[in-house]
């Protein structure tokens, strides 16, 4: 209706302008020397005269020039033509600042403003018409088009700052409201009133541009839809027997990898969490013996080439966002032991020993939950459990526990480190329940090296297996390319049975693109199986691994 | 009884005088006798400045700007005569006298005006136009623009030496600082802050996509150097004013947004939008001394109490870091279903003065004790808060 009406206005306005214009026109006059002026009567009294003789250079009077005098306060026009000796007049001008030019040949030969007229008042302006004349005509000319040129430049800045979306934004906010005995309801308190929450429409008046309101549609389509995310690897490792007689000497495996991952905002702080991995191909633990699993993908193998669902759970979160609860079909070691620079088989190392404490003891993911406490000033307890059998009988079939305290600091005046210990329980063997402890710490030296180390260790039938592991981790320098990472460890697995295993990696984290990585490999490992004789292979390899 | 008669006189001389001084006074329209004494609120879609009382935390006045206009930051002039502001959608700026609240002058800029800032010495205003690509420079002696300064690409921040001989500008739109020399109100140097990498061809999404280059090249608070984030590069240049290039790169964490400098000169950082964390940077040896977990969106830092406080914009959530230990702190609910914008800090570094636009108020926190008190209806949008001598004026 506002704009209506402002273009209803503006209309009449365009149309006063131009009827003020027409008037102008209409005021235009031309007199000649000697004859009387046509006088407007109701001016009569109030105006002047303005008379004077065009010259050319050389001094001559020049006949029939038409001299034009436009009033500078309301554009009126008047024209008067010289006689044979040059001379013009304009016997009664409205009282005024002139311009007074002459053209000649389409061209102004000579123009000069602010020529006052006043009441009564006879004025003379002799006009010579030579190269200065029209030099300063010229320069006249060429400052009113620049300005006339900054008119419109403003004309145009104006227009682009109109031309967005300007209409009102409607939106919907939830209120404190407060309702008196009487059942009215106010938006400050009141005495007697209570409080209530309510959600109440709003209206804004803003602008915004296309592009504004464009991406704000997009991204609020994207709150409401389930995301996918992909992580698709290929490893390729080569095995060199390097001492013993195993089997196979050397051989060459790839294993390829695609997990789908799918996450949906459900509900306030409510998160839904679904992970679907398929995995083809040969990894070296198909062939060769060793405690710990050369290729970490090898754990989630659990059938060729067909789709497995790993993990499927829902979040959510309360107590201030301090407080997750977890529950659904999990892998609890994705919350537990998340060392900083040895977590992930498809960005750090590749060996299993380097990913996991072996320790930990999980094979299987099953139906769990967990709970997390972050603090946010450090401090940071979790506990959970999960069903560790494929095929469970009851709840309590199969079942380990988890629990983890952690925290974050920086000690000594080096930067960030984190430092966990947890602790689990087991029973998977019959009438008896294992348990088994650790430590994780990963701490940065400087920004650019990191330090890690684990430790874990388990109850057996035989005894207590133990396993350790350690390293170094390199980021933001000796580098090829700014967000590379390398580094190397070492991992040795002491079982109660005798077997023993020590390994050692090092690999080079290529970051091709945002969502493309290239890694090198290298890893040694030498098993000392109880009883039986001791093997060692080198393994290099390439990954590549996609991830969006 | 003549005696009397005098007294009688004068007296009602001196009551007349009185009520002139009086009438006189209230004829100026003082409303802000203190200019140190207010915060002042940009509240972007109710067009207007709003002023609060620091004290009673109450509104002492609001100065409309006109329909549509969409106020960006505000900032107040170092002499704390007059309170300007860029009008986004209107492309003016505006010029506000502190005293009476009063709308002095509105000037023609370039497109899109946003962020602004004064030289030490008051006389010039530069506002930032980061959809013109160029820099207004406002006298503010004659209140005029006088100059135009072309050839940015989309110039988000401004910063002046300590002795206003130079202005720094950040570029979003580009990976280098702009260096103008104030006298000749020029562009005299384009610093950049560090090579893209080679492997950049082979990410066209990331490199030829949307840019984040430069927000802020931001003086330490010794005024020997100037830091400059670069969100792309995930680096901070460290800038030295003398030679004005840089002398170190200082990698931190992905697409940090800009740097905030601690008060006590010891540590800077730089929230990262990227990866959700701060890095926080050593200024004595110029290096990383922690990366620490923070929120999504955040849009500023704010120093108090020995704290920093990073505000995460969309969870509803401040996080709150200790600057001695260097450790986390904490962090402050301030809502759910909210949007929190930027914020000042008062001088004595004691509360922090947050815009929060979804309800429309302004949360006062206390950086020792961390509680929290809304001050409502302050105006439509709250975009943004200014203290004249915060250490912590800024906006997004």
């Amino acid at each position: 209706m506002g704009r209506s009406l402002s273009v209803i206005g503006g209309a009449a306005l365009l149309a006063a302008a131009i009827v003020c214009g027409s008037g102008v026109a209409f005021a235009q006059a031309t007199q000649k020397p000697g004859q009387p002026p046509q006088m407007n009567m109701a001016n009569m009294d109030h105006r002047g005269a303005l008379s004077g003789r065009v010259r050319d250079g050389a001094g001559a009077g020049q006949a029939n020039v038409t001299v034009q005098a436009v009033s500078q306060e309301n554009g009126a026009m008047f024209s008067a033509t010289t006689d044979a000796q040059g001379n013009y007049a304009f016997g009664a001008l409205p009282v005024s600042k002139y311009e007074v030019s002459v053209t000649r040949n389409g061209l102004t030969a000579y123009r000069k403003r602010d020529v006052d007229i006043a009441m009564d008042g006879k004025a003379q302006l002799d006009i010579t018409l030579d190269a200065a004349s029209a030099a300063s005509a010229a320069d006249f000319e060429r400052q009113d088009l620049l300005a006339k040129i900054a008119t419109l430049e403003q004309r145009i800045t104006d227009l682009e700052s109109s031309t967005v979306l300007s209409e009102p934004e409607t939106r919907v906010r939830r209120v404190e409201v407060f309702v008196d005995p009487s059942g009215g309801e106010h938006d400050e308190p009141v005495p007697g009133a209570k409080k209530e929450i309510t959600y109440r429409r709003e209206r804004t008046y803003r602008r915004q541009t296309i592009s504004e309101k464009i991406d704000a549609a997009l991204e609020d389509a994207a709150k409401k839809r389930v995301t996918v995310g992909v992580d698709a690897a290929m490893a390729t490792q080569f095995a060199t027997r390097s001492r013993g007689e195993t089997d196979p000497a050397n051989g060459a495996y790839a294993l390829a990898s695609a997990d789908l991952f799918f996450t949906a905002g459900i509900a306030q702080n409510t998160l839904f969490f679904a992970d679907i991995v398929g995995l083809s191909g040969a990894p070296p633990d198909s062939q060769i013996p060793t405690l710990t699993l050369i290729n970490g993908y090898t754990a989630r193998l659990v059938e060729q080439n067909s789709l497995n669902l790993r993990e499927a759970w829902l979040r959510t979160e309360v107590y201030k966002n301090r407080l997750a609860f977890i529950a659904g079909r999990l892998d609890l070691t994705n919350y537990f032991d998340a060392n900083a620079f040895a977590n992930d088989e498809s960005t750090q190392f590749i060996s299993d020993a380097l990913v996991n404490n072996q320790m930990l003891g999980l094979a299987v993911n099953g139906v769990g939950a967990a709970t997390e406490f972050d603090a946010k000033n450090g401090f940071k307890a979790k506990f959970g459990f999960q069903q560790s059998s494929p095929e469970p009988t009851s709840l309590g079939d199969s079942l380990f526990t988890l629990s983890e305290v952690g925290y974050t600091f920086t000690p000594f005046k080096l930067p960030e480190g984190n430092y966990r210990v947890w602790f689990r329980t087991d029973n998977s063997d019959p009438d008896v329940i294992r348990k088994g402890a650790g430590l994780s710490a990963d701490q940065k030296l400087s920004p650019a090296v990191g330090l890690f180390g684990r430790y874990g260790q388990q109850q057996t039938a035989l005894g207590d297996d133990r396993f350790y592991s350690g390293g170094f981790s390199f980021a933001k320098a000796f580098i090829f390319n700014p967000e590379d990472t390398w580094g190397v460890g070492y991992a040795q697995m002491d079982l109660a049975s005798g077997d023993k295993e020590k390994l050692v990696e090092g690999y080079y984290n290529l970051l091709l693109t945002e969502k493309l990585r290239l890694s090198f490999h290298l890893s040694s490992v030498l098993d000392r199986p109880a009883g039986g004789e001791r093997f060692a292979y080198l393994f290099p390899g390439i990954r590549f691994q996609a991830a969006f | 009884m003549f005696t009397s008669r005098r007294l009688i006189v004068a007296g009602a001389v001196l009551l007349v005088a009185l009520g002139a001084l009086g009438v006189g006074l209230q004829a100026q329209g003082v409303k802000i006798s203190d200019p140190t004494s207010v915060v002042m609120i940009v509240n972007r879609d109710s067009n207007d400045i709003a002023f609060m009382d620091i004290k009673t935390k109450k509104l002492v006045g609001s100065v409309f700007l006109g329909n549509n206009v969409n106020p960006h930051m505000v900032m107040m002039s170092p002499d704390g005569r007059y309170v300007v502001t860029g009008g986004t959608r209107a492309n003016k700026a505006f010029i506000i006298d502190t005293k009476t609240l009063q709308l002095v002058k509105t000037i023609p800029v370039d497109i899109a005006p946003e962020h602004l800032a004064f030289s030490p010495d008051s006389r010039w205003y530069y506002q930032g136009n980061p959809e013109g690509d160029s820099i207004s420079v406002i006298d503010m002696q004659s209140l005029s623009k006088i100059k135009t300064i072309p050839g940015f690409a989309e110039p988000l921040n401004v910063t002046f030496l300590p002795d206003g001989s130079k202005a720094y500008i950040g570029n979003y739109g580009a990976h280098w600082v702009g260096v103008v020399d104030v006298r000749r109100h020029e562009l005299v140097k384009k610093i950049p802050i560090a090579e893209v990498p080679g492997v950049s061809k082979l990410d066209p999404e990331k490199y030829l996509g949307e840019i984040h280059g430069i927000n802020i090249a931001m003086p330490s608070p010794d005024g020997k150097y100037l830091y400059a984030a670069d969100g792309t590069l995930g680096i901070v240049g460290v800038i030295d004013p003398r030679e004005d290039k840089v002398i170190k790169h200082i990698r931190v964490g992905k697409d940090p947004w800009r740097i905030y400098m601690g008060h006590d000169g010891k540590y800077a950082i730089t929230p990262n939008n990227g990866d959700e964390t701060i890095s926080i940077i050593d200024l004595k040896t110029n290096t990383v001394a922690a990366t620490l977990e923070a929120g999504p969106n955040m849009t500023g830092v704010n120093f108090a109490a020995g704290k920093a406080f990073v505000i995460s914009s969309t969870s509803g959530f401040v996080y709150v870091y200790n600057m001695s230990s260097l450790k986390p702190a904490g962090r402050i609910k301030m809502g759910t279903n909210i949007q929190l914008e930027t914020a000042t800090t008062d001088t004595k570094d004691e509360k922090m003065y947050l815009a929060e636009s979804t309800n429309h108020e302004v949360l006062i926190i206390d950086g020792k004790t961390e509680q929290v008190e809304h001050v409502k209806n302050v105006g439509l949008f709250p975009w943004g808060t200014h203290i004249m001598d915060s250490k912590d004026n800024y906006c997004h």
